[in-house]
Order: C-alpha cells, then sequence, then structure tokens
C-alpha cells in the first residue's frame, strides 16, 4: 500500500509536459499517414451501408419504431459506435504492452523517467486524435447524403458529445491496458483481450441494449458497453440533459476506478519482474 | 580470329561469335578493362592467366555483352515534387549492367565481386533466369535461361547467405527430401543422396533436429546440402560465409572446393570477404557501375598490381610503419581490392 | 507431362503439410487459435437471433438459409486460406522481389507461391462452416452440394485475390485494395442479397464477386436450379483463367525487371 502511494506520488509530481510532447510526435507522426487511415474508410464504408440496407429492410412503414428508435436513429446509432470503434483502434494498446511484457522490452522502458502506462495512453490519444475527427467527418456525410440527418438534433450539445466519446475511448484503452498487463503473470493474454472485445463488438456496437430482452439489459448496463459505446452513441442520437449528466457521472466512476486498477497491476507486475529478473 | 586464339580459348567459342560483326567482338573481348591507361598492359597479360589452354574445355557459363538498364521514377522532394511526379513523370535510366561479357568453364571456380551496387545480384539474377537481359547474350549449361528457366533450374543451385531457403521448423532430413521432390528425385535417389552428402558434410549428429535450433555454421551446411540435393553443375554462392566465425568459415570453404573437386561442380561465388576469394578462387572478376573492371587470375593480380600501383596502395599502412621493408610482395589482396575500388570511385 | 502433373502436386501437397506442421508445433496455441475462431464465428449468432426476433426473414431469407450462407462464407473462407494463405499477401511479395526464391526452382511459380503458407485460424473457419453446412443443408445430395460450393466459393476467394494481388505487378498501393476488396466478400457475403437493390445488387455480383461466391450457391441449394449451377462453374473457371493469365503477364514484367523502382 505504503508503495503504491509512493508511485502514485511520483505520477503527480512528475511534469505533465513529457506527456504532451509524447503526444504531438505521434500526432505528427500520423498526420503523414493521413491518407493511409483514409484506406481504412472502405472496411468502414461497406460495414455502414450493409447495415444501411439491412435495416431498410427490417423497418417496413416509414415512421415505425423499433425497440424505441426510428430507423434513421438505429443507423446512426450503428454509425456512431462504428466510428469510436475505427477512430480509436484500441487493439493498438493492447497489442503494444503484450509485445512490450512478452518481449522483455518493458525492462527498459519501466526504468525510463516517465510513467509506461500514461506513456502507452499518450501514443494512443496522439493517434486517436486524427483518426477519430477524419472518421466523424466521414459518418457525416455518409449519413447525411444516405440516412437523412438526425431529427432534433441539438447542435449546442456536440461539445458535451464530444466529451463524452473521448472518456469513452479512454476508458475503453485503459481497460484494455489492464488486460494486457496481465501478460506479467499469463503468457498470453489475447483470449481475455479477445473476449473483451467480443462483447462490445456485438453486444455493444451492432444494436443498441434496449433490442435485447428485457431481462438482459440492466446486465448489459453494468458492463463496460454502458461507458464505452451504448452511453456516447445513445447521447448522440437522442439527447437529454439529465442522460447527459448520469453518463458522464458513470464514466467518471469508471475512469478512476480503471485507472487506479491500471496503476496497481502495474505497479504489483513490475514488482514481480524485480523479484524475478524478468 | 586471331585474337580470340590469342586468349587461349577461354573466352568464347568460334561457332557462335562468328555472326557477330567486328564492332561487337570488339566489345566481347573488351573483357579486361582498367580504368588508367597504365595498366592496361597488365590487363592484357592477366586475361591469359595459365593453366586453362585447352580448346576442348566446356564452357558452363557464356556471357556476351549483357546489359539490363532500370527505368527509376526521379520525384523532387516535398508535396510539390509529388504532384509534379503525378503529372509529369520524370524517369531516369540506370545502367545496372551494361556491357559485361565473360565465361566461366565447367569445374571452374569463379569470384564474382564489386562493391555494393556494382551490378553483381543483378548479373545473377539474369544467369539465373529470375531477370531478363535487355541485351546481350547468357548461356547457362547451353541453355539460354531467359527461354527455359525451369529446364535450367534442374541443373543449378543456389546459396544465399543471407536468405533462408530451409524451412526453420523442420529437421534437415526433412527439407531435404522436400527439396529432392521439388527437384523430382525419387525417394531412392533422395535418400543415397541424403545419406552422401550428410556424411561429406558431417550432418550425421544434428539431421533430425529442427533447423532453428542448429547454430549458424550448422545451418549454412544444411542450406548448402540443400542447394546440392539435385547435383547441380553450377552453384551460385552469394556471401555462403557471412556470419561466421573463422573456424566454420574454413570448414564451409574447405567443402565447397571438395564440391568442386569431387563432382566438378563450377563455383560462382560472390564475397564481400577476401578470404573466400583467396582460398577457393583461383580466378576473379571485378565489377562497377555495371561493367567488368578486372578480370584475372588472384595470383597473377596480387604478384603484379602491387608492382604497377606501388605508389597508391597500402599508402596509409606505409605512412604508419615509415621504415617498412617497402616489398610490394607484402600488399594483401584485400588492399589491392579496396585501391581497385577507390580508383573506380574516383573516375 | 503425367509425371510433371504429379511431381508438381507431390511437392505441393509436401509444402501444404510441412506449413500445417511448423503451425503445429505448439499444440496449445494451435489449438486456442482454431477454436477462437470457430468461437468467433459462432458469436454472430448473436446478431441473427436478434434480428429474427425483430421479423420473420430477413431479406427473404429464414433462419435456416441465413446459417448455410454464413456456413459457405466461412467454410470457402478457410478452404483457401488453409490451403493457398499466400495469395492474399502476394502483393507484399511481389513488391518485396519475393518471388525470386520461386523462379529458381524448377516448378510452376504460381502453383509454388500458392502453397508457401497457410493459416492456422482458417482451420476453425472451415470447421465452423462444416458444421452448419451438416446442419442445415437438406439431406445427403444437399451436402454434396454445399461441399461443391465449398470448393468453387474458395476457388473464387483464390483467384479475386490472385487477379488483384497480379496488378501490383503494374501498380503500386495494390495490397491495401486487395485485402479491402477480398474481405469485402466476406462483409457482403454473410448478409442475405434480399437486402441489396438497384445498382448495389449489381456492383455485388460485377466488381466484388459475391453473387457467384455466395449467392447463387444459396439460391441453388434451397431451390435446386440447374441453369444457375452451370453459370456459378462457368463464371469460376472464367475468372480462374483470367486471374492465372494477368499473373503469368505481370510475371513478365517482374523477370524484365520494370519493378525495380518499387523494390531500390
Amino acid at each position: 500500500m505504503n508503495r503504491l502511494a509512493k508511485q502514485d506520488g511520483i505520477v503527480r509530481c512528475m511534469p505533465w509536459r513529457k506527456y504532451t510532447v509524447i503526444y504531438r510526435s505521434v500526432l505528427l507522426e500520423n498526420l503523414q499517414y493521413a491518407a493511409n487511415i483514409a484506406v481504412g474508410f472502405f472496411s468502414y464504408a461497406v460495414f455502414i451501408y450493409t447495415f444501411i440496407m439491412l435495416w431498410g429492410y427490417m423497418y417496413q412503414t416509414p415512421g415505425e419504431l423499433i425497440a424505441g428508435y426510428t430507423k434513421e436513429q438505429m443507423i446512426w446509432y450503428v454509425m456512431m459506435t462504428e466510428m469510436i470503434w475505427f477512430g480509436s483502434s484500441a487493439a493498438s494498446v493492447a497489442r503494444e504492452v503484450s509485445t512490450d511484457i512478452r518481449g522483455g522490452n518493458i525492462a527498459y522502458l519501466m526504468n525510463k523517467p516517465y510513467h509506461y502506462t500514461l506513456y502507452v495512453l499518450a501514443k494512443y490519444t496522439g493517434g486517436w486524435s486524427i483518426r477519430l475527427p477524419m472518421y466523424a467527418m466521414l459518418a457525416v456525410v455518409i449519413g447525411t447524403a444516405l440516412v437523412g440527418p438526425l431529427p432534433r438534433f441539438p447542435l449546442a450539445a456536440v461539445p458535451a458529445m464530444a466529451l463524452c466519446v473521448v472518456l469513452g475511448l479512454t476508458i475503453n484503452a485503459v481497460l484494455k491496458m489492464c488486460i494486457s498487463l496481465f501478460s506479467f503473470w499469463i503468457e498470453d493474454a489475447t483470449p481475455f483481450q479477445w473476449l473483451y472485445d467480443k462483447l462490445l463488438l456485438i453486444v455493444g456496437t451492432m444494436f443498441p441494449v434496449e433490442i435485447f430482452p428485457e431481462t438482459l439489459q440492466p446486465l448489459f448496463k453494468l458492463t463496460p458497453i454502458y461507458t464505452v459505446c451504448y452511453g456516447p452513441a445513445k447521447l448522440i442520437v437522442d439527447f437529454s440533459p439529465e442522460k447527459c449528466v448520469e453518463i458522464l457521472a458513470v464514466q467518471a466512476v469508471y475512469l478512476l476506478a480503471g485507472c487506479g486498477l491500471m496503476f496497481l497491476i502495474y505497479g504489483r507486475g513490475v514488482k514481480k519482474l524485480y523479484v524475478n529478473g524478468g | 580470329m586471331t585474337r580470340r586464339k590469342t586468349s587461349g580459348g577461354r573466352l568464347f567459342c568460334a561457332d557462335r561469335s562468328g555472326t557477330e560483326t567486328a564492332n561487337e567482338k570488339d566489345e566481347v573481348f573488351r573483357v579486361c578493362l582498367f580504368a588508367n591507361k597504365q595498366s592496361r598492359k597488365t590487363a592484357e597479360t592477366g586475361c591469359m592467366y595459365t593453366g586453362r589452354e585447352e580448346e576442348s574445355e566446356m564452357q558452363a557459363i557464356r556471357v556476351e555483352n549483357l546489359s539490363k538498364t532500370f527505368r527509376v521514377k526521379r520525384k523532387e522532394k516535398g508535396m510539390r515534387g509529388s504532384v509534379k511526379a503525378i503529372f509529369h513523370p520524370q524517369t531516369e535510366e540506370i545502367h545496372a549492367v551494361n556491357g559485361v561479357s565473360f565465361s566461366v568453364e565447367e569445374g571452374e571456380m569463379l569470384a564474382f565481386i564489386g562493391p555494393n551496387g556494382a551490378g553483381k545480384s543483378t548479373t545473377i539474377k539474369m544467369l539465373t533466369g529470375i531477370l531478363y537481359p535487355d541485351g546481350g547474350r547468357v548461356e547457362v549449361l547451353g541453355v539460354d535461361p531467359t527461354k527455359k528457366r525451369r529446364q535450367l533450374a534442374y541443373q543449378i543451385g543456389t546459396v544465399f547467405g543471407q536468405k533462408e531457403q530451409l524451412w526453420t521448423h523442420l529437421t534437415p532430413y526433412d527439407n531435404f527430401r522436400f527439396f529432392g521432390a521439388i527437384y523430382d528425385l525419387t525417394e531412392r535417389e533422395t535418400e543415397a543422396r541424403i545419406g552422401e552428402l550428410s556424411e561429406r558434410f558431417a550432418l550425421k549428429e544434428f539431421i533430425d533436429t529442427p533447423v532453428r535450433n542448429l547454430s549458424l555454421g550448422q545451418r549454412i551446411r544444411c542450406e548448402m546440402v540443400a542447394a546440392l540435393i539435385h547435383k547441380p553443375k553450377v552453384l551460385f554462392l552469394d556471401e555462403p560465409t557471412i556470419g561466421l566465425d573463422p573456424v566454420v568459415k574454413e570448414n564451409v570453404r574447405e567443402l565447397i572446393r571438395q564440391m568442386n573437386r569431387e563432382e566438378r561442380t563450377t563455383i560462382f561465388l560472390t564475397s564481400h570477404d577476401v578470404g573466400d576469394i583467396e582460398k577457393l578462387c583461383r580466378r576473379i572478376i571485378i565489377v562497377n557501375d555495371g561493367q567488368i573492371v578486372l578480370d584475372d587470375s588472384v595470383e597473377h593480380l596480387k604478384s603484379h598490381y602491387p608492382n604497377e600501383h606501388a605508389a597508391d596502395i597500402g599508402t596509409h599502412e606505409r605512412e604508419q610503419e615509415a621504415a617498412g621493408s617497402g616489398d610490394s610482395s607484402d600488399v594483401s589482396l584485400e588492399d589491392i581490392i579496396v585501391e581497385i575500388y577507390r580508383s573506380q570511385g574516383e573516375n | 507431362m503425367l509425371t510433371a502433373v504429379k511431381n508438381q502436386m507431390r511437392v505441393c501437397f509436401l509444402s501444404i503439410k510441412y506449413n500445417m506442421m511448423r503451425e503445429m508445433v505448439n499444440k496449445v496455441t494451435f489449438l486456442t487459435n482454431v477454436g477462437f475462431m470457430v468461437l468467433n464465428n459462432a458469436s454472430f449468432l448473436v446478431q441473427w437471433l436478434i434480428l429474427f426476433r425483430l421479423r420473420g426473414d430477413v431479406g427473404g431469407y429464414t433462419f435456416r438459409e441465413i446459417m448455410l450462407l454464413w456456413g459457405l462464407v466461412a467454410a470457402a473462407f478457410g478452404l483457401s486460406h488453409i490451403l493457398f494463405a499466400r495469395v492474399f499477401s502476394l502483393s507484399d511479395l511481389i513488391i518485396g522481389g519475393k518471388l525470386d526464391a520461386y523462379l529458381v526452382q524448377p516448378k510452376n511459380v504460381l502453383a509454388s507461391v500458392l502453397t508457401s503458407a497457410t493459416d492456422v485460424s482458417a482451420i476453425g473457419d472451415l470447421l465452423y462452416g462444416m458444421v452448419l453446412g451438416l446442419i442445415c443443408s437438406r439431406g445427403a445430395g444437399g451436402f454434396l452440394l454445399y461441399l461443391l460450393f465449398t470448393v468453387t466459393g474458395a476457388v473464387v476467394f483464390t483467384t479475386f485475390a490472385l487477379l488483384l494481388g497480379s496488378l501490383s505487378f503494374w501498380f503500386v498501393r495494390m495490397d491495401l485494395l486487395q485485402s479491402q476488396l477480398v474481405m469485402g466478400i466476406v462483409s457482403f457475403g454473410t448478409y442475405p442479397d434480399g437486402i441489396f437493390k438497384g445498382v448495389s445488387r449489381f456492383l455485388l455480383y460485377v466488381i466484388i464477386p459475391v453473387g457467384m461466391a455466395v449467392w447463387h450457391p444459396v439460391h441453388v441449394m434451397t431451390d435446386f436450379d440447374a441453369g444457375m449451377l452451370l453459370t456459378v462453374l462457368g463464371y469460376v473457371c472464367a475468372l480462374t483463367a483470367a486471374s492465372v493469365i494477368v499473373f503469368y503477364r505481370g510475371l513478365r514484367r517482374y523477370a524484365s525487371g520494370n519493378l525495380m523502382e518499387a523494390r531500390l
């Protein structure tokens, strides 16, 4: 406990400047590859197009509601969750951490004058700062052209929505990092990573939670699905100030708990490394 | 015709070059080309190194006036350059191989060397049928690699020191069986050949150990056996001893010598390791900028070149040991090669 | 001639066998890879269960037909990735100048390249596809048809990738287009054709061969139509011929060294 407090102290004293520098370098690097990012647009477009066609078939009469969603809302919901998924590419965090730990590179990185986990997060943030706006623009173009704009969309609430999306992205990365940090103890954390991703993808991104049987819904709301994809996307397609406050509050709790867990696991892992000598 | 005879029948057969114009013939015979005029004499005498005078000797490789030009796109730096390249693509021609002619006797061991980017690998690629030449003629074992690549493939072997041909997760034995199948050997032939080669290359103790668990020295021996499984008549060795320790290097060289002696395998060697050249090859061809700058016997090069270039060679060494004997025979082959590379670079 | 073909087959067989052996060196990793791919495919059942809760048919397909469609895509994708995994990264080989190694062998270049790698997780795809095929196809005859279409589908996957990959002999950055369009078969093929209309449906028969690889076969299986079956077979032959021709045209360009700029 003592050790953890000490470590926390180090984190607090550290100037945040170094993380902004890391963030900026990755940002500039990614800017040069903006064209490569655009290639992923194809997959995104294919996915969204299929869903537009699919929901176009499923909604038989105009104005029909499915699970409380209009056709436009249903499609925009998928566009937003997929935008978060494609735009953040949190898999890179998992890949980097796993490779560093399993490849032994961690021994060099943990003695650098920064906290390893924050270093990875800064890089991740630099990555999505380019990708996410690009995907957001693509989503808006596809959405307005093929689906039509959302009715009663509150432009004034966009900053709140953006904050929600960003918090969601970060929580996702923190949670994926926690899973990857288990590589300190187990041979390969990929299966757990996979289960977590599947949960988000199948349950969180394709359909809004309301479409599932009612008995399952409270269960899903307890999982990270609520803070990472459902929350932000729901807010965008159906905004209400109360819901916004609620989601932000849950996200704050998740973020604090997630980071605490992340520092704890990392600290334990590093200690194990010192004892066993990698 | 007379000139052809003076070169001791080592160059091209009469029936082939008879059809060429006088001009082309000149090209063909300008095998030995020094950049500076004083050395031309050396070059001409060097061409006729002793020991291979027999007219009947069959030629394993014949290359006449071989050329290969690559067209490379030029792009100015920066965004403007990229945009410009789309509308006005500018290309530049690079003469990777430019009028190269030589021939290799059957059973000969030849060192084919040159600085990085001199055109060595392009030449090898044309000899093995990977690349088509733009001009000139190639014949390997009487076959045109351009036209009958697969037919030729049965008769040549390749070892690339830096590229693995073996499957690393398999044992050498399984690997050899795979290569046996590639070269259409029957099971029995493959078995017999593996037995023979594993004895000669001393593979017995690790022939059933996966290749990834072998040391580099053991692995390169296996690479060579894989390349020899089909009794190739010509073996192309590209940096075969790279990364090996001195003892293993010597061991590998001895094996190459043995192959050459017992199966009369023609060896076409490229290497930056002067030890390989000195200990294996009697003849050396140096290429630079796509052209042959020297074609000589190693022995002759070592004994004659230093005398004529005493002033240039080993200047640094000489400065250091100011009171040195000045005996030119002390100059190593390495120094000579470095000096030739350097004088080419200056021109 | 016959012995040449026999020898070629022997080499291809050995190549595939050795690829498999490499992947099976670590048994746990191998089984995890295969197992997780089966689970991965099975997880999409959730999507379809939800959709069929909302409506009795999706794009005119019953749940059984959707499973048939899904299984066929998985099986064809799996088969092509087990046997010819290398074709899906053909662009890298061409741009990286890595075809040299195959050119010095006295064997058919295309056959050697295609069989020079395998994808283990694809075994999971094939397994899943076979299980769905056994459950959802009608009787022994239906399953035989299913097997036939698995093979034709795998050929479409392979030759379509070959065709696009071979364009790397002429154009740069075809690697991206190749993987995107090939995955397009999976993305579109796992949905019923009934939801696509007009131009998009036309494009999915012409640009991306989803129609001939998946939708036509499913129609033949649910409602047998000899004409449709022959169309599929004819299409597969034509695509194969076209891709092989383009590959060898490109190989000539490779040997002329005009790709050097990409390799420098």
